[in-house]
């Protein structure tokens, strides 16, 4: 394991100077000098103990790609789906992922009904969007218009891609309603299952270093 | 917009003193009531986690009971810790260590939230079974945000702010 060498200085972007890059730690912000590093070595920073860099080897955005385009696939399945049917005494009723945001809002938790609508159907859908544009613009090599705008908005995005959060949730309100009825687990659960999955997937593909550097060496070229 | 770091430091505290006002109406107050064929039930967050251990699903409401009673407290406590520890020279890894564990188990909060939605998308049968949100959601959900967003605008490097530029 390496570490960084300049582990106190906190200010401006990547600086080069005299043929050394330094880069900065994502946690602490202090320079760490680059390194080149050899498969599975990481690069870890000296004052905060974060990692800085890690040796993706023959890095590929593929994955990132192929995860994103199946986890949007999946979200509209997710949506177009019911989750799941409830029985009681012969009445039954499907859900959907928006019928909870309806029916919180109809009983006028509408700040909740915003939570939920943001949480489990926007967030995900627009951060899995923005790896696959960011993801095809690299791996087609096109500087594609706000490619570079898109970036950061994936940074802001992740924290509120909640649909593994919202799969745990199905499945609690599974077990909750086992014990008031019948419950029927429908095509859109195993969607919203898929969704996470992907999500999470493309969120372990996707290195938001390696993409930054891809970028700007698309916009010199 | 560009927000400072002092502004930064004050509107994390505000956050988290906030979120520990509001961590007891939401552990007090119903968050839903569930009524089945006119049996009406006012359930708390912690009267869920009880409901479902009493049906012999311990493991389902031990995770229940971690996501949303003890992350949000512990998240609590540990954002309070490392801004009560702000600008002091001591304990800067573990403080960055911690920030970085609330950050990651942050979202977990929000099962809570989901759970009363997903209930109460299929739970509207009329007299034979309902679910309705209660005003103890809306401060489960105040909890959750307050905690979130005092994570994420008190950056790790804040920590760092006194600490001395060491030699190479």
């Amino acid at each position: 394991m390496d570490h960084c060498s300049f582990p106190g200085i906190t200010s401006g972007s990547d600086v080069t100077d005299a043929g050394t890059k330094w880069i900065h730690c994502p946690s602490c912000e202090s320079l760490c000098r680059d390194r080149l590093l050899s498969k599975h070595m990481e690069l870890r920073c000296r004052r905060c103990g974060a990692r800085v860099k890690v040796s993706r080897g023959t890095y590929s955005l593929q994955p990132a790609f192929a995860f994103s385009t199946a986890g949007l696939f999946a979200a509209i399945l997710a949506n177009i789906n019911p989750i799941m049917t409830f029985d009681v005494v012969g009445d039954s009723q499907s859900g959907w992922i928006i019928t909870g945001v309806e029916k919180l809002y109809e009983q006028g938790y509408w700040p909740l009904a915003a939570l939920v609508l943001f949480a489990s159907i926007m967030a995900p859908i627009l951060y899995l969007a923005a790896v696959w544009y960011v993801s095809a613009a690299c791996l087609l090599k096109l500087p594609l218009p706000i490619s570079r705008k898109a970036l950061p908005c994936i940074g802001i995005l992740e924290p509120w891609n909640l649909v593994p959060v919202y799969a745990i949730a199905t499945v609690v309100s599974v077990v909750k309603l086992k014990m008031l009825g019948d419950v029927h687990w429908e095509l859109g659960a195993r969607w919203v299952l898929g969704m996470a999955l992907c999500s999470l997937l493309a969120s372990q593909s996707f290195d938001y270093e390696i993409v930054r550097e891809k970028l700007l060496a698309l916009r010199k070229s | 917009m560009r927000i400072s770091d002092t502004t930064r430091v004050d509107i994390a505290r505000a956050l988290v003193i906030s979120g520990a006002i509001l961590y007891i109406p939401s552990n007090i107050l119903p968050v839903m009531t569930m009524s089945i064929v006119g049996n009406v039930e006012p359930l708390t967050v912690i009267g869920g986690v009880r409901e479902l251990y009493d049906s012999g699903l311990p493991l389902i409401a031990g995770v229940v009971f971690l996501a949303s009673i003890v992350v949000p407290f512990l998240k609590l406590i540990c954002l309070g810790w490392i801004l009560w520890m702000h600008g002091k020279p001591a304990d800067m890894r573990r403080r960055t260590t911690l920030h970085r564990v609330v950050h990651t188990i942050g979202s977990w909060s929000m099962v809570d939230i989901f759970l009363l939605s997903v209930l109460g998308a299929v739970g509207q049968l009329g007299a034979l079974a309902s679910v309705e949100a209660k005003p103890g959601a809306l401060f489960f959900a105040s909890v959750v945000l307050c905690s979130l967003f005092a994570a994420e605008i008190y950056k790790p490097r804040l920590i760092w702010q006194t600490s001395p530029t060491p030699s190479v």
